[in-house]
């Protein structure tokens, strides 16, 4: 009774942290497949072309991109390599980083760990939610990250959108000098993004080249993903032989014990 | 061979050290469950030693080189990846495995007379544990295991007077830095799990001098056999050796499910601030400890003003009770006792009672071989009263637990501020309620 | 008490777990003894090294560190080349017959690919200090009046030719090593690997 009780506990709690939630905009889902090989090299095209000028993956190393995703040394040097002379050196930025940090306010984080750190979902929305914002000193904003720094690298993919508001009512009881008093108060909330200028891509197109790139980011975040799980199955088989066995064993000796 | 063990046998006690712990070892037989705890607890500090070995191979405790040996680990070394996950899933699988071995005592008495030092040894390994993890969790240098340290060593800071020297002492800095991070990792290292190596064989030492108890709470040495072996005992060899190998085989099953597919358990085992270096200027918007520690940190944030109010009223009220029921000597000691606390409760602002409570609660663990009356040791022959208090500790633990992990605020901090003076009520009342609870007869022999 | 115990199941089946622990316990150590083979970082740093000569001049040494090693590329003039046959009755290994300290395609006269660039590696086979350069022929004080032309260690008094071959009667026992090498092209060297792969 008390070990279901157990269980039970010990099964729901982290279910809870779903939970935590209380992030600023709804987070869009994305099917990340590890196993789809073209996916992950045409998210890596994009980062290399596009990401890797201001914005490191240091703890990366180019030939490791090359072996885990099935691109040949050659193809390698001759498509990936333009920050660095050797596949073995590790994915560092074009961009000096102190150069950066006078350009836009605050040097561009390594990405390395972005998709561990904030979640694949979180990443795909970004990368989406870009805007544009005369007010800004970059003339964009983003939905899901107020005030960004950084302007949107693809808006040539995706065109430009702009942010449209809706106003909500509040209503709220405020007690002030011992009455209670309604308040009334508006809000400007987010409601949709309208494409002003269109890109070379359609929406379904620029949303499946995000995927990609936050498939490819998941990667970055931790390359032993593609083989933890195989490895995972067979140590699971081992033991339940090795189970099997000892249990056989324990039954043979405990035949002594009444 | 035989001539092998004799020339041993003459210069160590080779034969007499394995027939005094394993092969005449006698041990209840009727151990269930709640019995492969103790063996896995071991596994697991095997387990953290060894993978943590590896890790120091690789690892460069330097503030500037530190998260980045950890991503090196991971990438570069081959089957580095697997070797950190072991080590900090163990982390979270240890406390898993200490908790379950600390409850199997509260159900069948295990902290009882004779075995309360084995408790106390016990108690505190689980504070040298803690203060391992919290130590190796500054390791990796994240934002969180910055700004979780930061936190947790400034709690030393709210000590009156020596406060703030020790907490400068502890860091070896003004604020935690390259100097903190180096001490950690020697204390972290070799100095704590020397340490925990140390007890645990004391630990067991003390076990088997009384020799251990079981779920039926009956001393199975009183009823021995012509030869004086206990009539309800078995020998740990070979029973308990094969019986423990399938219970650790399921154990490192569930294990290995994690490490492999699911190390991180939704933030549980990993934190996601975590993978985001230690910054300086950048607080995480919520600084959660891991899950083995929020019920204790849950209690430090419940304490406020509000809760000493309340605690004053418990003690007046307490106090009442000792001048009217309470004779003698019992009754001065008691009302000596309820006005020092109220003179704390008045000098000492909420902070500080926060860091008390915290403390006080690990503490209280050590006292409990002497709160519990009750004649019958295990759960199976006691009242309804220690059933339902055992329950509402638990539920409570739980409740803390969950809430450490949520801001302190609103209804959150009303139910943290509940529990905390429920899971007190577990140890302070236990005294009250496990004499008056009804006992019912417990059996010469053991049962199934 | 129960009926007699089956002691030949409880050996079989005590050998079987044993033999499946053991099994276990092999799997379980791999990832460890695998971990302390050189990291990915450690086989990138001592990944294969290009190096141009365009610009070697005839008599020229160039010194490139590969695996935290100096490597001596000498561009040899036609006096050096032909200064080296004469010297066989003074060497220890004329005939580079010691298969470890070069690989195949310099086990020759020169101890190279092509007769005018030696490629070797500048750490004595003695004690592994590195020689100074002592190319030019001619009288030195410390050598002799007939000195040819090669490297001289400093630490105990190795002598080297110019195409690393050790002299008799020196400490050193072998010829200099001559790591494994090709030409991508005929400016272009790469330090560390030959086709039959990488060192």
């Amino acid at each position: 009774m008390k070990n279901i009780f157990f269980i039970l506990l010990c099964v729901v709690l982290p279910g809870t942290v779903f939970a935590s939630g209380g992030e600023h905009a709804r987070l869009d889902a994305v099917h990340i497949d590890l196993n789809d090989k073209e996916s992950l090299q045409r998210g890596a095209r994009t980062f290399v072309n596009y990401c890797l000028s201001c914005h490191s993956a240091s703890y990366m190393r180019y030939s490791r991109l090359g072996e885990d995703l099935g691109i040949r040394d050659e193809l390698v040097k001759e498509n990936l390599l333009f920050a660095a002379d050797k596949p073995g050196e590790l994915m560092k930025a074009v961009m000096p980083r102190d150069d950066a940090r006078q350009w836009f306010g605050t040097a561009p984080p390594d990405l390395s760990l972005v998709a561990r750190a904030r979640g694949p979902e979180w990443f795909y929305t970004y990368m989406r939610s870009f805007y544009r914002e005369d007010k800004s000193p970059s003339g964009w904003d983003n939905t899901v990250f107020q005030h960004v720094a950084m302007p949107h690298v693809l808006y040539e993919w995706q065109g430009e959108q702009r942010a449209v508001h809706r106003t909500v009512k509040h209503e709220s009881v405020v007690v002030k000098d011992g009455k209670t008093v309604k308040k009334l108060s508006e809000e400007k909330v987010f409601d949709h993004f309208e494409i002003e200028k269109p890109g070379r891509m359609s929406t379904s197109q620029y949303d499946a080249a995000m995927r990609d790139l936050t498939n490819f980011m998941v990667y970055l975040g931790e390359p032993a993903k593609l083989v933890r799980y195989r490895v995972g199955v067979f140590v699971l088989a081992f033991l339940a032989i090795f189970l099997v066995v000892a249990w056989l064993l324990k039954k043979e000796y405990w035949k002594d014990v009444h | 061979m035989e001539k092998l063990l004799a020339w041993i046998d003459d210069r160590f006690p080779l034969t007499k050290v394995w027939e005094e712990h394993a092969s005449k070892y006698y041990a209840p037989k009727n151990f269930n469950f709640w019995y492969y705890f103790g063996i896995l607890a071991t596994v697991m500090l095997v387990l953290q030693i060894f993978t943590g070995i590896f890790l120091t191979m690789h690892y460069k405790p330097d503030t500037a080189l530190a998260f980045a040996s950890v991503e090196y680990i991971m990438r570069d070394v081959s089957w580095g990846w697997l070797i950190r996950y072991l080590h900090s899933t163990g982390s979270s699988f240890f406390f898993i495995v200490v908790y379950l071995h600390m409850y199997r005592a509260l159900l069948y008495g295990s902290h009882r007379q004779p075995r309360e030092l084995l408790w106390i040894i016990g108690v505190v390994i689980f504070i040298a544990l803690m203060a391992e993890a919290f130590m190796g969790y500054l390791l990796p240098w994240g934002n969180m295991s910055y700004w979780g340290a930061q936190v947790i060593i400034s709690l030393f800071d709210a000590i009156p007077f020596v406060g703030p020297a020790l907490a400068e002492w502890i860091r070896g800095d003004f604020v935690v830095g390259d100097a903190t991070l180096n001490r950690f990792f020697a204390f972290h290292v070799i100095a704590v799990p020397l340490v925990l190596v140390v007890l645990v064989f004391v630990h067991i030492v003390a076990l088997h001098k009384v020799g251990s108890n079981n779920p039926d709470g009956i001393e199975i040495k009183k009823k021995k056999d012509a030869n004086g072996i206990p009539l309800d005992g078995i020998p740990f060899h070979p029973y308990y050796t094969v019986k423990d190998l399938v219970g650790v085989i399921v154990f490192l099953m569930v294990f290995s499910a994690v490490v492999f597919f699911a190390p991180e358990l939704g933030g549980w085992f990993l934190e996601h601030d975590n993978f985001v270096p230690a910054n300086i200027l950048q607080t995480p918007p919520e600084i959660v400890p891991l899950w083995y520690f929020t019920p204790f940190y849950s209690i430090l944030r419940a304490t406020n003003t509000d809760l000493v109010l309340a605690l004053r009223g418990i003690v007046v009220l307490a106090a009442l009770v000792a001048l009217f029921k309470a004779r003698g000597l019992s009754r001065l000691v008691a009302l000596g006792m309820a006005g020092a606390l109220l003179a704390a409760l008045f000098m000492l602002d909420a902070k500080v009672w926060g860091v008390l409570l915290m403390v006080g609660s690990l503490l209280l663990f050590f006292f409990l071989p002497w709160l519990d009356r009750s004649p019958a040791k295990s759960i199976r022959y006691r009242g309804w009263m220690y059933k339902l208090a055992l329950a509402v500790l638990v539920l409570s633990f739980f409740i803390l637990g969950y809430l450490g992990t949520r801001p302190a605020a609103g209804p959150n901090l009303i139910i943290a501020q509940v529990c905390t003076l429920l899971y007190f009520a577990f140890f302070l009342f236990m005294p009250w309620y496990t004499s008056i609870d009804k006992t019912r007869p417990v059996p010469e022999r053991v049962t199934k | 008490m129960s009926e007699g115990v089956d002691r030949d199941k409880r050996r079989f089946l005590t050998l079987l777990t044993s033999g499946v622990g053991a099994v276990g316990a092999g799997f379980a150590a791999t990832p460890f003894v695998l971990s302390m083979t050189p990291s990915a970082r450690a086989k990138a740093a001592g990944a294969p090294v290009e190096v141009d000569i365009s610009k070697l001049t005839p008599g020229q040494l160039h010194t490139e560190e590969w695996r935290g090693k100096p490597v001596w590329i000498l561009r040899r003039t036609p006096e050096m080349l032909q200064s080296l046959p004469a010297l066989d009755k003074q060497l220890a290994d004329p005939a580079s017959t010691v298969i470890d300290q070069q690989p195949a395609y310099a086990q020759n006269p020169t101890r190279s690919i092509k007769p005018e660039v030696l490629v070797v590696v500048g750490i004595c086979t003695h004690l592994g200090c590195s020689p100074i350069k002592k190319l030019e022929a001619g009288s030195d004080a410390i050598l002799g009046d007939d000195w040819s032309g090669g490297f001289f260690c400093p630490c105990h008094g190795s002598k080297f030719d110019l195409a690393g071959r050790v002299y008799k009667n020196v400490p050193a026992p072998t010829n200099l090593v001559v790591p494994p090498h090709m030409f991508l092209s005929d400016t272009r060297i790469v330090i560390g690997e030959d086709k039959k792969g990488g060192a």
